[in-house]
């Protein structure tokens, strides 16, 4: 084979895969812009016209709470949860101290443990702090996030000169100071990496918030989600209209921030 | 002084670690364990019942062991396709031959980044009896007479189950094996180029092996989370409505009921049996310390 033929051979194959790929999203796209009783009838493949008034029954129901919701949420895991394991990450990687690495594994054991173990538990715990009634229970377990600690040692451990790390000290600088002004600058693509995981993960949590939010003013975009379909059970088309407004926000931060996701991911773990 | 007060700089920067997952990880764990032991529904006093609840996994009433073959046996369907068109897609990416690299990642790599919720009840709609996609596509082409009642039966429901774990999955496997592609040295391909091996033969017997870490990696990541599986199946079958009503635990004949969503129903589904929960979860965990466990043999077994 030629290989411009090559070339395009290879290419038509991937975009056969990618319509495969896009073609549920693109029939839910097509699906939320009709009129409810359209759907049971046709079979529609381009857009209808309807869009605006479906769009008038979902933000009816105060989606609008529900994506502030989620924005607190996923935002508030996602920075405590960088910051918390980067710093852990940072003991690890550059200090010297008693059990280290006893602790450690420890720490890598615990990435093998279902969320879901201490679960019921949990559930109790947030009942007895009267936090239930808040958003706090779903983003207190994001914090202590092993897979962060894990990811930040391996990319301290190899991207962070030790030599930059003495040279701050011998000048004064205090060990915090060390973290937030130099390792910081060392690392930000493990933290763009975790970052868009940690905010992936807590954004499409379902089970825990739907045990512990029973109040509608508290509900997260899966919750408000499903909560649509008991609304409007008879109004599909702006339930997947709901859908689509849902997804929407991680599909924009993933097609910004895929290409330093991808490199982040190259530079750290796989390695073996 | 100084050296006494350094000794303590490791142990600050551990501390927010440690103490939130004492607090938030290892005291739910401990209390978890013991309420395991317990017949107990949140409200009334807990009653210390022994080791009755994890008796009462292996009485098929608990379904505990069906849910466990429900979630192995879709992943052991789903794992190996995923695995197979993602290193396909993979590699014709991280190849010469393909134009608008940048986007067609992104676009294999959406589905995984869709809320699961969202997938669930997307295919919910395509495989609708009534209104579904796929029964008026098939009914307009005339292979069928009247819709399929996909959802409705358990062969068809899991089937469809497969397919959209599938579909959601390939581009986490394609990922990670794009940056596996990346970590092989260039030089290494261009050696077997110059001694004459044809594409295909370097990529056999070069780049597959050299992935090797990578699948295992994805095999064992795979297996713990397909255990964690529940939104999808769950928004497949209940549809919307709030959580699953009654009907429609695990699908036609509990065919399609996985372990956490068995879990989730004991303890806040249609029972509050707390001390059963904890027990299922308690259960699946030492399931999935075997897998690991198996795994991590394996991993250390590969190199050198």
């Amino acid at each position: 084979m030629s290989p411009s033929l090559r070339t395009v051979f290879s290419t038509t194959a991937i975009a056969i895969l990618s319509v495969f790929a896009l073609l549920p999203f693109y029939i839910m796209l097509i699906m939320g812009t009709y009129q409810n009783e359209d759907l049971f009838t046709k079979i529609v493949l381009v857009p209808g016209t309807y869009l605006l008034e479906n769009f008038k029954t979902v933000a009816a129901s105060r989606f609008d709470l529900v994506y502030l919701n989620s924005l607190i949420v996923s935002l508030a895991s996602t920075v405590l949860s960088v910051f918390v394991s980067a710093f852990a990450g940072f003991a690890f990687a550059k200090h010297h101290f008693k059990y280290k690495n006893k602790i450690f594994a420890a720490v890598l054991l615990t990435m093998m443990i279902p969320g879901q173990l201490g679960l019921v538990a949990y559930v109790i715990e947030m009942r007895y702090l009267t936090l239930s009634g808040t958003l706090l229970p779903l983003i207190m377990p994001w914090v202590a996030n092993a897979f962060g600690v894990y990811w930040m040692t391996q990319f301290i451990k190899s991207a962070v000169p030790m030599e930059v790390l003495e040279s701050a000290r011998m000048d004064g600088c205090s060990d915090v100071g060390v973290f937030f002004r130099i390792v910081v600058a060392f690392i930000y693509p493990a933290i763009t990496t975790l970052s868009l995981l940690v905010f992936l993960w807590s954004w499409n949590n379902y089970l825990l918030p739907l045990i512990i939010i029973n109040k509608p003013e508290l509900y997260t975009i899966p919750l408000g989600i499903t909560a649509l379909g008991d609304a409007y059970r008879t109004d599909l088309a702006a339930q997947i209209l709901g859908l689509t407004l849902g997804t929407i926000p991680v599909l924009l931060l993933f097609a910004i921030g895929s290409k330093s996701f991808i490199r982040g991911l190259t530079a750290g773990s796989v390695k073996g | 002084m100084d050296a006494v007060k350094r000794r303590w700089v490791p142990y600050f920067f551990l501390s927010p670690y440690m103490l939130f997952y004492l607090a938030f990880g290892l005291i739910p764990m401990i209390f978890s364990l013991y309420v395991s032991l317990t017949s107990w529904n949140g409200i009334s006093e807990k009653t210390f019942v022994g080791f009755d609840n994890y008796k009462f996994l292996f009485n098929p009433d608990s379904y505990f062991f069906k849910s466990v073959g429900n979630t192995l046996l879709f992943v052991s369907f789903t794992l190996p396709l995923q695995i197979i068109f993602g290193l396909i897609i993979a590699s014709l990416l991280y190849s010469r031959w393909v134009k608008w690299k940048g986007f067609f990642q992104l676009v294999n790599f959406l589905p995984y980044i869709v809320t699961p919720v969202a997938v669930g009840l997307m295919f919910n709609l395509l495989f609708d009896w009534q209104s579904g996609f796929v029964n008026k596509i098939l009914l307009h082409l005339g292979l069928i007479d009247e819709g399929i009642y996909w959802l409705g039966d358990p062969l068809y429901a899991r089937m469809v189950i497969i397919v959209m774990l599938f579909w959601k999955g390939f581009g986490y496997t394609m990922i990670f094996y794009l940056a596996g592609l990346a970590n092989i040295p260039k030089d290494l391909n261009e050696a077997a180029q110059v001694d004459g091996a044809s594409g295909m033969r370097t990529f056999i017997s070069i780049t597959l092996p050299l992935l090797k870490p990578v699948t295992i990696f994805i095999v064992i990541t795979g297996i713990i989370g397909g255990f964690q599986l529940l939104e999808e199946p769950m928004l497949l079958l209940g549809g919307a409505g709030m959580g699953s009503s009654a009907a429609v635990i695990g699908g036609p004949d509990r065919c399609c009921l996985t372990t956490v969503w068995n879990m989730y129903d004991t303890a806040y589904g249609s029972m509050t049996r707390y001390g059963l929960g904890a027990a299922i979860a308690y259960g699946l965990c030492l399931i999935i310390a075997c897998f690991s466990f198996i795994g991590a043999r394996f991993y250390r077994g590969e190199p050198e």
